[in-house]
């Protein structure tokens, strides 16, 4: 060939392998960059009055009488609010007002908006449900709750034929001419000083047990689940994939029946995750009966079912690329085949075996289909030691799917949603990133 | 040094063996909202009980009970007689708790100028003879009919009261949750679909069926043609005084209506809240 179409045919391979990285780089910051913004606003974000009162009253975090002060501050407007919406209201109720049936509509809608916004009343009974309980904790939700105060969203279908339009109207009109006409100009004026934002660093939120469905607090049994099931699963699988792996590499015969059993295990690595799941629902809950109900310890047996293979295959190849030199030399020295093998051969291989186990416990813990029916449940308090044997509990994959699909009001708790996502990938990523570490540093030690 | 590393394990192990008494729920995704708010309450004045919810359908939630995998099974039905029959075959005796009513609005997208169907129209369109929403008297666009799966109680309630145990046509897109069918039907402005009354927001448009607009009162008179009891069936009734008797007469107390009505399902009372 010549020399330069060499070159030339060189350099382009070169840069398509440049352009393929680039790619990738390109895919995995669009991929990541929006989880890690929208994760992060679950940490940092401006809370409001109503997020410290949150954390005083059910993490008693925070100084009393900061809170009561600022609870003051801000009670010399909701009770201006609060007292000029009463009256109206009952004089609606006591048809003091012409048409009063026109506003009762009307003035409910705004009523229950205001409430989701400041917070009830304080003077009244509080209510039972905890988010009934609190107005906005986070600044920019209660920008959007202002926004839905001040303009009402009405869909205009004039026209037939198509479909409807919508139109942003002044809320205000409903209510011209009213007492309560004043009160929007109020709220929107004051609405700073009403709800006090200030900015927080919220790094309790991956410590902080859930309230009310995930309304309020954060996401600790979820991590703890996520926690318990990866590393149960690590328990199981890997001194048993370990042992299996030996097996193959240094005692089986290449034969049949190892070329069999080796289709076998890659076999199960190819099976897909749900059907794990569904085992593990028939074998360990149905028929075993590791537990009288879902457990951490029948999700953490599923998932270890699942990650076996890799383990296997993984601990295998590390094992058989140790030389056959280090064999033999420990053998000449007259030592058993099992102590070369404990002494010799697995330290050699720990760092591949190592890479393995990680990869697949960072796959353990992302797993979602396998403890569908095994393992996790949308609400449980966090587990302690003694009662991952026979109790379930929520994890963060399955309940990232769980917020999205069954959640009554997804809409407003997006930011624990994209909390969970963050948290999730963090966890993966540094699960990774400290079996890049441990390989590393065994592989440099081995050198000497 | 390693024997004592083992010994402070196995009595970390053993002392916290002493675990937190379960309740157990799985079922309905419909019952799931008052389920979890349930658990929240009753775990925060029993601090020694873990309540657990998961929502997998009310036929799952049958199945864990005939299995005796859980303690309640939330159901948006009632049992069917094979459910029945196996659970008693199992030992199990079920139980049914009725927790709270609620309707079934037929829901669709709010640029969506149609405001009423009739209980045939809405059979019409989920059996495929009316594919258009131009025969219904809105704009010219086709229907996406989105159902239940089929293990689901909404799903059984449906085809039940509308559908009148007819087949739903081909074209019918299964979504898995409540949830799923406000958030396919939000994203789609030709989408028609149904679902639990608390799962109703203001992304979606709740249309009237027959002229009545599914609401708590009309649901409670029974005006309302789309409505059902939600169900929680425990084994045999629960031993009085116990966790899961006092979870399964929650709803009986004023606390647990108030969470009901909250959720904006229908209290089996006429319960009532004053403003102040």
């Amino acid at each position: 060939m010549d020399i330069n179409n060499r070159k030339v045919l060189n350099k382009s391979v070169t840069g398509f392998g440049y352009f393929s990285i680039f790619l990738l780089a390109l895919s995995l910051l669009i991929i990541l960059l929006p989880i890690i913004i929208n994760g992060l606003g679950a940490f940092f974000f401006k809370g409001t009055v109503e997020f410290r009162r949150v954390q005083y009253e059910k993490f008693n975090r925070g100084n009393n009488e900061d809170i009561l002060a600022e609870i003051n501050k801000t009670n010399v407007h909701k009770n201006y609010i609060y007292k000029k919406m009463h009256t109206f209201m009952d004089k609606i109720d006591e048809e003091e007002i012409e048409d009063s049936y026109k506003y009762e509509k009307n003035v409910n809608e705004l009523y229950k908006l205001i409430k989701d916004l400041i917070g009830p009343p304080l003077d009244e009974d509080r209510p039972v449900l905890i988010r009934e309980q609190y107005g906005e904790t986070r600044w920019d939700k209660a920008e959007e709750k202002l926004d839905e105060i001040l303009y009402k969203r009405e869909w205009d279908y004039t026209n037939k034929d198509k479909i409807g339009r919508q139109v942003k109207t002044l809320r205000l009109n409903d209510f011209k001419g009213t007492e309560i006409e004043d009160i929007f100009r109020y709220i929107e004026t004051n609405i700073e000083a009403i709800m006090l934002p200030e900015f927080t660093f919220y790094y309790n939120f991956l410590f902080d047990k859930s309230y009310d469905a995930h309304f309020f607090g954060g996401i600790w049994p979820e991590f703890l689940g996520t926690f318990y099931l990866a590393l149960g699963a690590m328990i199981f699988a890997v001194p048993m994939g370990i042992i299996a792996a030996i097996y193959l590499a240094e005692y089986s015969k290449e034969g049949k029946i190892l070329s069999i059993l080796r289709t076998f295990i890659s076999t199960l690595s190819g099976v897909p995750s749900i059907v794990f799941g569904l085992f593990g629902l028939a074998f360990f809950i149905n028929t075993m009966k590791v537990s009288d109900s879902k457990s951490v310890l029948a999700g953490a047996l599923t998932l270890a079912l699942l990650i076996l293979p890799t383990v296997i295959r993984s601990s295998e190849e590390a094992i058989l690329a140790v030389p056959d030199t280090y064999r033999e030399a420990s053998l000449a020295l007259g030592t058993t085949k099992l102590k070369t093998i404990i002494k010799v051969i697995l330290p050699a291989a720990l760092p591949g075996i190592l890479t393995g186990v990680i990869i697949s416990l960072g796959r353990a813990a992302g797993e979602t289909a396998p403890i569908i029916f095994t393992a996790a449940v949308s609400v449980g308090s966090p587990l302690s030691f003694g009662e991952i044997f026979n109790q379930p509990s929520p994890a963060l994959s399955w309940n990232i799917y769980n917020l999205v699909t069954e959640h009554e009001a997804v809409n407003e708790i997006r930011h624990v949603q994209y909390g969970m996502v963050f948290s999730l990938v963090l966890l993966v990523l540094s699960l990774n990133l400290v079996a890049v570490i441990l390989r590393a540093r065994i592989t440099k030690k081995l050198r000497g | 040094m390693k024997k004592m590393f083992l010994i402070i394990i196995m009595l970390v192990m053993v002392f916290s063996l002493s675990a937190k008494d379960k309740i157990v729920i799985d079922g309905s995704t419909t019952v799931g909202p008052i389920a979890k708010a349930f658990a929240e309450y009753f775990m925060s004045i029993n601090k020694d009980v873990n309540v657990t919810v998961s929502e997998s359908g009310s036929g799952n939630g049958a199945k864990s009970l005939v299995n005796s995998t859980c303690n309640i099974a939330a159901m948006s039905r009632f049992m069917k007689d094979k459910e029945f029959k196996a659970s008693v075959a199992n030992g199990v005796m079920p139980v049914a708790h009725v927790i709270a009513l609620d309707g079934l609005p037929i829901i669709v997208h709010p640029s969506n100028p149609v405001k009423n169907l009739s209980v045939k129209q809405i059979r019409d369109i989920y059996m495929g003879n009316i594919t258009n929403w131009k025969a219904v008297g809105g704009p010219d666009m086709k229907i996406v009919t989105i159902s239940r799966d089929t293990n689901s109680g909404t799903y059984e309630t449906f085809h039940k009261l509308v559908m009148k145990k007819q087949k739903i046509g081909k074209k019918c897109e299964y979504v898995g949750s409540n949830g799923a069918v406000r958030a396919r039907v939000q994203s789609t402005n030709a989408a028609i679909g149904y679902a639990g009354l608390g799962f109703v927001d203001n992304t979606v448009k709740a249309l009237k069926v027959n002229g009545i607009y599914p609401s708590k009162k009309t649901v409670s008179l029974g005006t309302y043609p789309i409505a059902r009891p939600l169900y929680m069936f425990t084994n045999t009734y629960p031993k009085m005084g116990s966790n899961l008797y006092r979870f399964i007469t929650l709803h009986l107390s004023k606390n647990g209506q108030e969470i009901v009505k909250g959720i904006g399902f229908v209290p089996v009372t006429n319960y009532k809240k004053t403003r102040r």
